[in-house]
């Protein structure tokens, strides 16, 4: 336990998004209700990712501790984020007159987000070097963002319709999941540099023997968790849109009769 | 319209209404079929080292008997009621596509006829109803009833994905004004997901298929180990099939329940909302989780935790189902109709089905149960004690609409109690021969403590559930003369089709009522006069071109089965151990083929140009660059016979080894596909040159450009992973 306490470390990261975060929110002067509570989730989602054991196992040590910080920089704290940020004071709904891009695009970035960084190259290059590593984080954050704007834009009126919107996540998840599927039973290592860590924190034994993850388990685990838990986050995203899409259609509600 | 009579004019129908009759009909005769396969199967287990029938026939009939009621009753069943039911419901006068509707159902029969015909070729198919590999392969199945158990679902395949189009267009694009996605009734929503299943997993299952069959005529093996194949890869194309064909099964049937509760219960359905978003969530998890049919295989502990997890995650949905039915009978005035009567018997029975479920999501109790008579025990539950009660309560309710003549409800009632009380009697003792350790699919068992007297009371409920079912036909016949009369709406329920005549016309609606809400028909009798209806509407939505929406979806459905050969091409060639022999280093040229690539690939160019041209009233310039199109594909087509006719010279066929039999499959129906659509290209090229090609033409050359340039995008990621990354890596 000790050890793994020891993991936890000072992310330059993640305290510059707690401060913005801050910032934010004294210079909008929110007050606490959902809105800064989803905001605030999104920055403690953050936090574990990047500054808890999951970020320093992500390095070079557990893929399965890499593929989860990949889902929650990707997935998780983008959404959240878009969700709680705080609308400016009298600020008017958005309007529909700037071109829009088409939806592709950021579908594509957020699809993109999940195979680009599991090519074998861009893995290794990615779990062995802390500058590429940071790279992999911010473009992470950044294309999940892309990604989840069409059906979360902080203004009102997202640009795609709540139909639209199920195609868009749907297709999503059946991308991500192809690729949970491939890594889940490739005999072939993903990122060979978590076959053979170069342990300078000391905690391989601590894996291997204390928690039984051989090489082949953890890219295991990892493909399962970009498998099963990665769709439900999508499916999540789903039943948001058909929230929306009752929510349009509630406005002649009609008296029951009895 | 005058209706048309005769015998003639049902075979010639393309009215919506006479072919849900079709399937219903065919349904039915099937169901006394695959029913008395079972008490066939009941009276040889009723004593233990019983000699009614031999293992080569049980096993015959257990085969028949599970893809007859799956394929040949309950999804026609379902399929006749939505075809019958969804137009009506949403104001429609008929599906999308009458005719394609028409085909779908010949299909049917014809299906059925190949199944049934490998009885009186050698044999009918014997290894079950999921047609494990390698048992049904040549050497273990020497009988051609395997190929005509592949062949038939393979017709019954392209039939259902067919329909189910033809449900996804109708339901997007012919709703009547007023009647939006919030407020189509639940029978509808539970169709559309259904349909959307449907087109999804169906390849699945065609492309599976597709290598058995290549695997048992051309000698190949994909899933033979003898030759480097693996037969768990069939337990996962099948299971990827299979499990969410389960809510294929089910889906409709809590649609049905949907509608039959509130109107007997006089309330409107408790959480409209969550009923349909829950149908949603299970069917994006039920592709996730085939897995949990393969416990038993090995798949290792860490797969078993996240496949036993999800599983169970499904219960919250189906769950959230249970208690909204139930909070509709809360409090309601309650009037057990025979159709109320099985709706009813449908929760109590879906549940115990579904608390069984549960219990094999754990992956250790799996193990103890897997292949013992606990499984059967448990999908008769689900398949009978749900899907079926939900159609024979579906029957009662919707007879009287059919017919114009309600079903006699006394002797719908003796039909409902000996139902209930013999499927009880049949099944829930299966739960304990199960745990007594007694084997499925197996025709006779020795004198054990218990077995003997179980499966003698199991059979007893058989039995009864045959005299129950044969009241339901009598019942149909006698009230289809007899019966009272119905009325329009003889239930007083709210939903569209109870506001047309008993049978309705065949236009189905003189007019169609206002919609202004999710119960038109009460807020007709509700609506305080002089109220605006256009302002209480909800603002129009986006309306889709249901060409546009069909071709989509079939380019959906063709999607994912070049998935799946595309997943055996990866895991035979770019997993593990590759095949010895040619491999796509060692054999394609990659020059050549990537000049052919271009070629295919400026074709999508050319054709677009051509759509361009047409839609700027250039009906001439268009012809030409179609021209274009079609020589750019026929380069490639001639293209690829080239280098197919190069790797027979070499002596590779298709059952060389792994890597030519998924090759060949690959490209070979990647180059079927490009034909096709020569064949449809020379088509528009035809109509283009022979006559006026303004009018319909703009929509049907769009309809061919989409499947083209799929067919192309197709081809990218099939010379991306053949032809360089097979040969650089």
């Amino acid at each position: 336990m000790g050890l793994l306490l020891s993991l936890w470390r000072l992310d330059p990261l993640a305290i510059a998004a707690c401060i913005a975060t801050a910032v934010v929110l004294v210079a909008r002067r929110t007050e606490l209700g959902p809105r800064s509570i989803l905001l605030g989730s999104a920055v403690v989602v953050l936090v574990a990712a990047l500054a808890s054991p999951i970020g320093s196992l992500a390095e070079g040590y557990l893929f399965s501790a890499h593929m989860l910080q990949h889902l929650l920089l990707v997935l998780v704290v983008p959404p959240l984020a878009l969700l709680g940020w705080p609308a400016r004071r009298g600020e008017r709904p958005a309007q529909t007159a700037r071109r829009r891009l088409h939806p592709l695009v950021p579908w594509l970035l957020g699809v993109g987000a999940m195979w680009l960084w599991h090519e074998p190259k861009l893995c290794d290059a990615a779990s062995s070097s802390p500058a590429v590593h940071r790279v992999q984080e911010l473009s992470l954050l950044a294309m999940g963002t892309a990604f989840w704007w069409p059906v979360l834009a902080p203004r009102a009126g997202a640009p795609l319709s709540p139909l639209a919107g199920i195609l868009y996540l749907f297709t999503a998840c059946v991308a991500c999941t192809l690729l949970g599927i491939v890594i889940t039973f490739s005999p072939v290592e993903v990122c060979s540099v978590f076959a053979h860590p170069v342990d300078r924190l000391g905690v391989m034994p601590l894996v291997r023997d204390g928690w039984g993850l051989s090489p082949e388990k953890d890219q295991q685990v990892g493909g399962l968790l970009m498998w099963v838990p990665a769709c439900l986050v999508y499916g999540v995203g789903i039943m948001g849109q058909l929230a929306r899409l009752f929510a349009e259609h509630d406005v002649a509600r009609q008296e029951e009769p009895s | 319209m005058k209706e048309p009579r005769g015998a003639y004019s049902w075979v010639a129908t393309v009215d919506h209404k006479r072919i849900g009759v079709l399937y219903l009909l065919t349904s039915l005769f099937f169901f006394v079929v695959g029913g008395l396969e079972a008490l066939v199967m009941r009276l040889q287990l009723a004593r233990p080292n019983a000699t009614l029938v031999g293992p080569d026939t049980f096993n015959q009939l257990f085969t028949m008997h599970g893809t007859t009621m799956i394929f040949l009753v309950v999804m026609p069943a379902l399929v006749g009621f939505g075809n019958y039911f969804v137009p009506l419901m949403i104001g429609a006068r008929d599906m999308a596509f009458p005719r394609l509707n028409a085909m779908s159902y010949w299909l049917l029969p014809f299906g059925g006829l190949l199944l049934h015909f490998s009885l009186v070729a050698g044999g009918a198919p014997s290894a079950g109803w999921f047609a494990y590999a390698p048992l049904t392969e040549t050497p273990f199945s020497s009988t051609p009833g395997t190929d005509y158990w592949v062949l038939a679902l393979l017709v019954l395949g392209i039939g259902s994905v067919s329909t189910a189009i033809n449900f996804i267009a109708t339901i997007l694009t012919l709703r009547a004004p007023g009647m939006s996605m919030g407020r189509v009734p639940l029978f509808v929503w539970m169709t559309f997901i259904t349909s959307i299943l449907v087109v999804l997993a169906l390849p699945v299952l065609n492309a599976a298929i597709v290598m058995l069959l290549v695997d048992r005529q051309l000698d190949a093996h994909f899933f033979l180990a003898s030759g480097g194949g693996n037969a768990v890869l069939w337990q996962h194309f099948f299971w990827t099939f299979g499990h969410p064909e389960v809510y294929i099964l089910a889906l409709p049937a809590f649609g049905m329940i949907s509608e039959i509760i509130p109107v007997f219960s006089r309330k409107p359905i408790f959480g409209y909302e969550f009923v349909a978003a829950s149908t949603v969530a299970i069917a994006i998890l039920s592709f996730g989780v085939w897995a949990h049919h393969m416990f038993a295989v090995g798949l290792g502990h860490t797969a078993d935790v996240f496949f036993a997890a999800g599983s169970m995650l499904i219960a919250v949905p189906t769950g959230v189902k249970i208690f909204n039915w139930i909070a509709t009978m809360w409090g309601g005035s309650i009037h057990f109709k025979t159709a109320m009567l099985f709706a009813t018997a449908f929760l109590v029975e879906f549940v115990v089905g579904g608390l069984s479920g549960i219990t094999f999501a754990a992956a250790p109790i799996d193990w103890q149960m897997t292949d013992t008579y606990y499984v059967v025990a448990h999908f008769h539950y689900v398949a009978f004690g749900g899907t079926a009660f939900a159609l024979l309560g579906a029957t009662y309710y919707w007879f009287p609409k059919m017919s114009g003549r309600r079903l006699s409800e006394r002797l719908g009632k003796w039909n409902f109690w000996l139902m209930v009380v013999g499927f009880n009697t049949t099944f829930f003792v299966q739960h304990f021969l199960g745990i007594l350790g007694m084997p499925r699919r197996v025709f006779t068992y020795p004198n054990l403590p218990m077995w003997g007297t179980l499966n003698l009371v199991s059979t007893c409920g058989a039995v009864m559930m045959g005299i129950a079912s044969l009241l339901l036909v009598v019942n149909i016949g006698w009230s289809l003369r007899r019966g009272k009369r119905a009325g329009d709406n003889p239930w007083n329920a709210w939903t569209l089709e109870w506001a047309t005549t008993s049978p309705p016309p065949h236009d189905n609606f003189r007019q169609v009522p206002p919609i202004l809400g999710r119960r038109p028909l009460w807020d007709i009798l509700n609506q305080a006069p002089g109220s605006s209806a256009a302002a209480k509407a909800p603002r129009p939505e986006r309306s889709f071109d249901k060409g546009a929406v069909a071709v989509w979806t079939f380019v959906a459905s063709e999607a994912g089965f070049f998935l799946i050969l595309i997943a055996a091409y990866v895991f035979f060639n770019q997993f593990g151990a590759r095949p010895a022999g040619p491999s796509a280093a060692g054999v394609l040229d990659v020059h050549k083929t990537g000049a052919f690539t271009i070629c295919l690939l400026t074709s999508s160019f050319t054709l677009w140009v051509a759509e361009k041209n047409l839609h700027r009233k250039q009906p001439r310039a268009a012809a030409v660059w179609l021209a274009l199109t079609l020589i750019l594909g026929g380069i490639f087509i001639i293209g690829q016979g080239n280098e197919y006719i190069g790797l027979y010279q070499r002596g590779i066929g298709v059952a060389t080894n792994l890597f030519a039999t998924t090759f060949f499959t690959l490209t070979g129906f990647h180059g079927l596909h490009v034909t096709v659509g020569l064949f449809a290209l020379a088509l528009a090229l035809g109509l283009a040159v022979s006559r006026d090609f303004s009018a319909r033409a703009p929509s049907l050359l769009r309809a061919i450009g989409i499947y083209w340039h799929f067919v192309d995008v197709v081809w990218i990621a099939v010379f991306a992973i053949v032809y360089l990354w097979g040969i650089h890596s």
